[in-house]
């Protein structure tokens, strides 16, 4: 089934390991819980020597592990669980991964965009059907939000602060007591949410302002806040992670060769070092420079080598991407980056040499070609 | 003595796991048996070891028992030996307090950089060494011994070579002990009270923590905690909360040897740890020989690091390696207490926020549980427990064998607490209650879900109960929402539930005699020591002139303490100003640290004061500016002629060995502002004073012409340098300088800088030597001059800089520089604009109001009047032309400021006037004046006043004040 998906969610693609962690889990698991809280966090940290399993699992989400554990618990609660960060951090992911690893199903989402109506997290009506046989539970087309309710399951609410209030408001009913009446109905009219319902919504911090919660839904969630990914170290290992996942989604065959992951990882690391000390948005890159985005670099680079390359990784198309990727606009961008090769990238390549100098051509070739 | 069966069984064991575990069994297996080796050591010493470590409740539980157990006689404890006569001034204090070494500057030998050097040991109630200092101390016939190295060598990075050959070090005892002088403060808190112990350098008892930051890492790691602080209650304070004392004992020097035997191979730390152990042994062994007291009727307490140490020297019975005390530098060190905080600590040490705090309340739990009767010194304020010597059973027999305890310790799974649900109900409804205090929304729905969570929490970290690092945890998640509404969030708030910050406090016993005697002095406003926040206090001197010294004790304390301890909120302290009514804030009680360290300095407040001023102008880089401040500074704090007289003595030696004229600006206003002090308060200028004027006189005349053309003598410099010696001119002369020297000092001068040619030309025009109709032909014909006119501006700059020391000059700038707005081509006149408004802007004080007010004299004040506006210069030039003497009257219409002038009037014209009118009514004065002078003058007939002039209209407008001014004139 996976070959047959662009993207597996996390509970297909995982599904060997979690059905083996099942296996051994005998912990005491909440409600329907698939597994037990220790076994989600061991999902999605990893596994170490100490914790005495014959296998091992793989880290799949990179960060301060008492976040794991806080969204855990409170998933264990009675709350729900919103994640906040900026944008880029893994917060989808962290949602996806524990939802696979709790209910085995991480597909149960509503998207928030300013389109979104109460009827997405709720329910609708199949109208043909109605007008053939009138309003039923056959004709309601549950919302993922109350296929969750129903089954135990954890729902997911992606960007939550960018649908409006009264969208968001319509959570609160759900979060607090938890059912959802259909008045168009004469009987079986209220589902009522089972055991293990819960519901893990994000927000982008820097959509703040936007749609602002209400206190009332903020009672209702415990919050979560993502930092950005600052640790070099860990950085490497969430844009090693990650794009292997995406190299063996492409079938490709391709060496990402560890000096040029550090090239990039020490650009990021400059150019967030240049945005930080900006006094203007003119002075820095509109781009966030997350984590996320140097995994679409490198993922451009890697895409461009393999197709219209000699699928070889080199330092001139990884800067050509970079270039690409971040000068959005022009000519402000364009001139930061101007700026940051000629006052950063050209004396660190005459430095350390290396990757630095096709780094350096690569870099110059693509503002030239933009400019 | 060794008992080698004794873990002769554990040893096998770790052996075995070593094999079945590690890469190389034969190097893990070697550490663990020497570990165990050292455990076994450290219990054979007859001498009782006792491991502490610091901050941890455990070990200071663990003291307290054994204390009321076995009595000893002696207790030797790893502290500072000079320290000891502080120990008993803890008990006027209210803890934490830290006892504090300082010194102004090193003597020979000491490391060099800029004093003063602050030693600090901050000593808390949770603490096993204050256990046994309060033990010692309280009981009779016990005898207290501080055995570590004096505070001199905490500066001293050196370290001698060590008697001992070190060849004990074969057996892996060559571990380095916990630095005496720990890494300066760390990032601290964000509260004042983390910045208690200002810059000085922490010694602390038992630091006991892993010296690789891998090793550390590794264990948080592992351990899933966040910080060590966490660590160390996991796995150590918890499990040993209810240990006997064998098992705490070698529990506590396992881990000891454990971070020994695994540190990296920093030979100075290594070696300034093993001679730290050497210097404390042979302190034990030379106590122990003198007084001829039973080893096993004493105690032994130092950090656990230092408890498995393995050199040569450790032990009663050790043999004699040579090992010699290092003796003292001659650097006099001044000994104090000043107050300390949980937080100052925290940051101090670099222990995780809140960790000390969390100590504090564990221990206190744990005393109210029944875990021991605490020790407490007689009459020490603040805390809880029990005073008093030790009572109980009689000490056990001596030298029955201690069973291995270490086997069953490492064994035992860990064991399930029982959850304390009262304890976190009570935290969950307090911080529910602190948050909506703090502007959180939180709701007792909160304190459920905080709750739950912690429990939950708990349970995931395999944890029988919540931690308070849990309840934090669980706290944070469900009361902190996006934002902060406060000044605190959730997790400063769980720090001040679960304990807060304590300040300690200084009692008024302890303190050295100049603070005792700023708070006499000062208890008539009602402070005092024990105030803890910012008073304020209010000063009505009129009413109470009784408070007068305490108002000018607050002036020389606001001048010696740093920051806003001592802070005037209303009321101004300045030469010939003096306000009758003050308002101060005051923070003595709270800011201690700054007043006892002024006790360091001298006895009192004055003295210091005084030390200060003298030591600032007998400073090799004092220049005369400060040392005309420390004469400011002596005449508003201290009333000390003699001082005073003394510090201007040095200005005059310091202006007179100036080579430079960098400071002449500073030292002209400085100066200036003397003597108009001494001029209002006494008839005769000081020695002193009329030393610097005449020295000054000379000392600018001779640097004048090198000034003049010297490239790195600014504008400002020359133009201070003029104002110094023509606004002085008077004083000068009157005590014996001669004009001349100035004269030719001008006339050596050949400036080539455009501003500085101005500059003279303005000094050639007050001293005479210039006719002004001159001054104003040669500027004329630099404007005239295309070639000249793009340096036009700077020469106008030179006369504007010119106005201060020749404020008559005033009417010649306004007109120059109206010329130059007239004139000037805009590529000229527009890129110097904004290089006129700076200078202008940076000496506004000085030269704007004269400038503005002459413009304002000559210009028309309405719009119509404009129109018909001619320049004064253009219609008075034919009149002004070599009528050079218009200068003085300009000059005294300026100086006296009154606005009797017409326009025009500087060239010579004289016209009628009130001022006119009223000389030429009483020409006594004026007659008497010319006499002096030795002017024979004839009265001119003063002309009626132009009319429409804006004076003599408003004068014949509103005539009453003139008439009624008449009147008053005889």
């Amino acid at each position: 089934m996976t070959d047959q998906m662009l993207r597996a969610p996390a509970e297909v693609k995982y599904a060997e390991e979690l059905d083996w962690l099942e296996s051994i889990d005998d912990g005491p698991k909440p409600f329907s819980w698939r597994l037990s809280p220790r076994m989600v966090r061991l999902f999605v940290l990893g596994s170490e020597p100490s914790d005495g399993l014959d296998r091992e699992v793989a880290q799949k989400w990179f960060g301060d592990r008492s976040f794991v554990e806080r969204s855990i618990v409170t998933l264990a609660s009675d709350r729900g669980l919103l994640l906040l960060g900026d944008p880029g951090t893994g917060k989808s992911w962290l949602a996806e991964l524990l939802s696979a690893a709790i209910s085995r199903n991480s597909t149960l989402v509503v998207q928030g965009t300013a389109g979104t109506t109460e009827d997405h997290i709720k329910y609708s009506w199949n109208v043909s059907m109605v007008i053939a046989k009138g309003q039923s539970r056959e004709a309601m087309i549950p919302s993922p939000i109350m296929t969750a309710m129903e089954t135990g399951a954890i729902g997911r609410f992606e960007e939550l602060t960018r649908s409006t209030s009264d969208v968001q408001d319509a959570l609160i009913s759900i979060l607090s007591e938890k059912y959802v009446s259909i008045p168009e109905l004469d009987d079986d009219n209220t589902v009522f949410a089972q055991p293990g319902f819960s519901i893990i919504a994000t927000a982008n911090s820097r959509d703040k302002g936007v749609n602002d919660l209400s206190s009332a839904l903020k009672r209702r969630f415990n919050f979560v806040r993502i930092p950005v990914v600052t640790s070099k170290r860990s950085e490497s290992e969430i844009v090693r992670f990650r794009t292997t996942e995406l190299l063996r989604r492409h079938d490709i065959e391709l060496d990402v060769p560890p000096t040029l992951l550090d090239v990039l990882l020490q650009s990021f690391t400059d150019l967030r070092a240049a945005a930080a000390s900006a006094t203007s948005d003119d002075e820095k890159l509109e781009s966030a420079l997350s984590t996320a985005e140097q995994i679409g670099v490198l993922e451009d680079a890697i895409l461009h080598s393999h197709f219209f390359g000699d699928r070889t990784l080199r330092a001139q198309t990884l800067a050509g991407s970079l270039v690409g990727s971040l000068a959005r606009r022009s000519p402000e961008d364009l001139s930061i980056l101007n700026k940051f090769w000629h006052g950063v990238v050209e004396p660190r390549s005459r430095k350390d040499g290396g990757e630095w100098a096709g780094f350096l051509e690569g870099g110059k070739q693509a503002i030239d070609t933009l400019s | 003595m060794t008992a080698p069966d004794r873990f002769g069984a554990l040893r096998d064991q770790l052996r075995e796991a070593a094999a079945a575990f590690a890469d190389a069994p034969d190097g893990v297996s070697g550490i663990l048996s020497d570990m165990v080796d050292d455990v076994d050591h450290a219990l054979s010493e007859p001498l009782e070891i006792f491991p502490v470590c610091h901050h941890s409740p455990s070990s200071a539980l663990a003291m307290a028992r054994r204390l009321r157990e076995k009595r000893p006689d002696v207790v030797y404890l790893e502290l500072c030996e000079d320290m000891a006569p502080l120990l008993t001034e803890l008990r006027n204090c209210r803890l934490p307090v830290a006892l504090q070494a300082f010194a102004g500057k090193m003597a020979e030998g000491g490391p060099g950089g800029a004093g003063p050097y602050s030693v600090v040991a901050p000593i808390t109630e949770a603490s096993a060494e204050y256990q046994a200092i309060a033990y010692a101390l309280d009981t009779p016939g016990v005898e207290l011994v501080l055995v570590d190295r004096p505070v001199d060598t905490v500066f001293t990075s050196e370290v001698p070579a060590a008697g001992a050959s070190g060849g004990e070090a074969a057996d892996g005892g060559s571990g380095a002990g916990p630095a005496a002088a720990t890494a300066a403060p760390e990032a601290g808190g964000t509260e004042e009270d983390a910045a208690l112990h200002g810059d000085a350098v922490g010694v602390e008892i038992g630091d006991l923590r892993p010296r690789f930051a891998e090793l550390e890492a590794h264990l948080l790691h592992h351990g899933k905690v966040r910080h060590w602080s966490e660590w160390w209650d996991q796995y150590v304070e918890q499990p040993l909360a209810d240990a006997d004392y064998a098992t705490y004992r070698q529990v506590m020097v396992l881990i000891g040897s454990l971070f020994r035997r695994l540190q990296p191979a920093d030979a100075a730390r290594v070696a300034r740890d093993e001679d730290r152990e050497r210097h404390m042994w042979t302190r034990i062994r030379e106590h122990l020989g003198a007084t001829g007291t039973d080893p096993e009727r004493a105690v032994y307490v130092c950090g656990a690091f230092h408890a498995a140490s393995r050199v040569a020297e450790v032990g009663t019975a050790a043999p004699d390696t040579g090992f010699e005390v290092r003796p003292r530098t001659e650097t006099e060190w001044l000994y104090g207490l000043i107050p300390s905080s949980h937080s100052a600590i925290e940051a101090q040490f670099g222990l995780a926020p809140g960790s000390v705090s969390i100590a504090s309340a564990t221990w206190e739990k744990r005393v109210s549980a029944g875990g021991a009767v605490p020790f407490r010194l007689k009459g020490q304020k603040g805390g809880r427990g029990r005073s008093g010597g030790a009572r109980g059973k009689a000490a056990p027999a001596a030298g029955s064998p201690v069973p291995d305890k270490l086997s069953g310790f490492l064994a035992q799974p860990p064991a399930r607490g029982v959850l304390d649900e009262e304890e976190l109900l009570g935290w969950c409804v307090d911080i529910v209650r602190l948050a909506r205090r703090n502007g959180y929304a939180a709701s007792t729905a909160d304190a459920i879900a905080v709750y739950e969570t912690s429990v939950l929490l708990a349970g995931m970290r395999d944890r029988s109960r919540p931690t308070p690092y849990d309840f934090q945890d669980a706290a944070v998640t469900c009361i902190e929402k996006d934002t902060v509404p406060g000044r605190r969030d959730v997790r400063r708030l769980c720090e001040i539930l679960l304990g807060g910050d304590r300040v300690g406090e200084v009692g008024y016993d302890a303190m050295p005699p100049l603070a005792r005697d700023v708070f006499d002095r000062l208890a008539p406003l009602g402070i005092s020591p024990s105030k803890r926040g910012v008073q304020r206090v209010l000063i009505d001197l009129r009413a109470d002139p009784h408070l007068e010294p305490c108002s000018r004790l607050l002036w020389r304390l606001r001048r010696l303490l740093p920051g806003g301890t001592v802070r005037p909120i209303m009321g101004a302290l300045e030469l010939g100003e003096r306000s009758t009514q003050e308002s101060w804030d005051v923070s003595l009680g709270r800011d201690q640290r700054g007043v006892i360290e002024l006790g360091y300095e001298g006895v009192s407040v004055e003295q210091v004061l005084e030390l200060r001023l003298r030591r600032a102008v007998a400073d090799p880089r004092a220049t005369a500016a400060t040392a005309l401040a420390a004469v400011e500074d002596s005449l508003l704090y201290l009333d000390a002629p003699r001082l005073t007289e003394e510090l201007g003595a040095r200005a005059v030696e310091l202006l007179a060995a100036e080579r430079t004229v960098d400071d002449a600006p500073e030292v002209l206003r400085r100066f200036r502002r003397l003597l108009a002090h001494y001029r209002a308060v006494r008839p005769e200028l000081p020695r002193w004073c009329a030393s610097f004027v005449t020295e000054g006189y000379a000392h600018y005349c001779t640097l004048l012409p090198t000034a003049f053309t010297d490239e790195d003598a600014g504008i400002r410099q020359v133009a201070a340098m003029l104002g110094f010696l023509f606004t002085l001119e008077n004083v000068a002369l009157s005590l014996g300088c001669d004009r001349t020297q100035l004269e030719l000092a001008v006339k050596q001068a050949h400036p080539r800088d455009p501003a500085k040619v101005a500059l003279g030309w303005a000094a050639r025009t007050q001293l005479g030597l210039m006719p002004r109709a001159e001054l104003r032909a040669r500027s004329a014909e630099l404007l005239d001059n295309p070639l000249v006119v793009p340096a036009f501006p700077k020469y106008l700059s030179g006369f504007v800089q010119a106005l201060s020391p020749i404020p008559s000059l005033a009417p010649f700038v306004v007109e120059v520089m109206s010329d130059a707005f007239a004139r000037l081509p805009d590529p000229v006149l527009l890129p110097w604009l904004p290089t006129l408004i700076t200078a202008l802007r940076e000496h506004a004080a000085e030269l704007v109001p004269v400038l503005v007010r002459e413009a304002g004299r000559t210009f028309p004040g309405t719009l119509p009047a404009l129109d018909a506006w001619v320049p004064p210069w253009t219609s008075a030039a034919g009149a002004g032309v070599g009528a050079g003497a218009g200068v003085g009257t300009s000059g005294l219409g300026t100086a006296l400021g009154i606005d009797g002038g017409t326009p025009g009037l500087d060239g010579g014209a004289f016209a009628g006037g009130p001022v006119a009118d009223l000389l030429a009514a009483h020409p006594a004065a004026t007659d008497g004046v010319a006499a002096l002078l030795g002017v024979e003058g004839t009265w001119a007939v003063p002309g009626p006043p132009p009319p429409g002039t804006a004076a003599a209209a408003l004068v014949t407008r509103h005539p009453e004040a003139a008439t009624a001014a008449a009147t008053l004139l005889p």
